[in-house]
């Protein structure tokens, strides 16, 4: 199937797919899945209406590689809808990573998704991130995350240690 | 739902899961949310 024709399922393996090729052709150092699609790897499925792909920059300039990203992903076929990606009609957002991502980067948890090699933040790292943003949303899943996810609590409580963090009330 | 069932839920496999996604965005786009009756009451009155 063409890459720019919608599909009637999440084209997530192509996401994968194609962030590996941004690091084959040196575009990108290192990647892993972020947002809510790397938190129902921990928990209960729900909408989500595009995909966050953090990446570990190659050019450490201030685009941190962006346009060329772009121009690859285009010449695949990708479109571009304002801040996204769009593969297969899905939205896909190319973040560059620093800091806690940047760690949470560099610790995901490796996994193969439909045969795909792949990076997912860690469950740990998920709810640290979460804590650092601090919307209602992040809170509500830092909540499912700790109802439902086999969290590593003496790993958690370093990260938010590292990165002067506090959870939430909930 | 009870939090047995959403951590069963939780323990499906990530593909499983992923698919669940798909048909929840499928199902959103064929049925959008309608505007609560206060949303509209708070409309009409500006």
């Amino acid at each position: 199937m063409p890459i720019d024709e919608p599909s009637s399922n999440l084209p997530l393996a192509d996401v994968l797919r194609a962030a590996n090729g941004l690091v084959a052709a040196k575009l990108i150092e290192d990647w892993a899945l972020g947002g809510a699609l790397a938190a129902i790897y921990y928990i209960e499925p729900f909408t989500t209406y595009d995909a966050d792909i953090f990446f570990i920059p190659a050019d450490k300039g201030l685009t941190a590689g962006i346009p060329a990203i772009y121009a690859h992903l285009q010449a695949q076929g990708w479109q571009v809808e304002r801040e996204h990606l769009v593969v297969r009609g899905f939205p896909v957002q190319f973040l560059a990573a620093s800091g806690l991502t940047g760690e949470a980067v560099r610790e995901a948890e490796r996994i193969e998704y439909e045969g795909v090699p792949a990076k997912i933040f860690s469950a740990e790292h998920i709810v640290a991130i979460a804590a650092s943003v601090g919307r209602p949303k992040d809170k509500a899943r830092i909540e499912q995350l700790l109802q439902q996810a086999d969290l590593d609590k003496t790993k958690l409580e370093k990260i938010l240690q590292r990165h002067k963090l506090k959870l939430p009330t909930l | 739902m009870k939090l047995e069932m959403r951590q069963k839920l939780a323990r499906e496999p990530f593909a499983e899961k992923i698919r669940k996604v798909g048909q929840l965005i499928r199902l959103a786009k064929t049925f959008p949310r309608r505007a609560s009756k206060s949303t509209l009451a708070r409309a009409s009155a500006k």
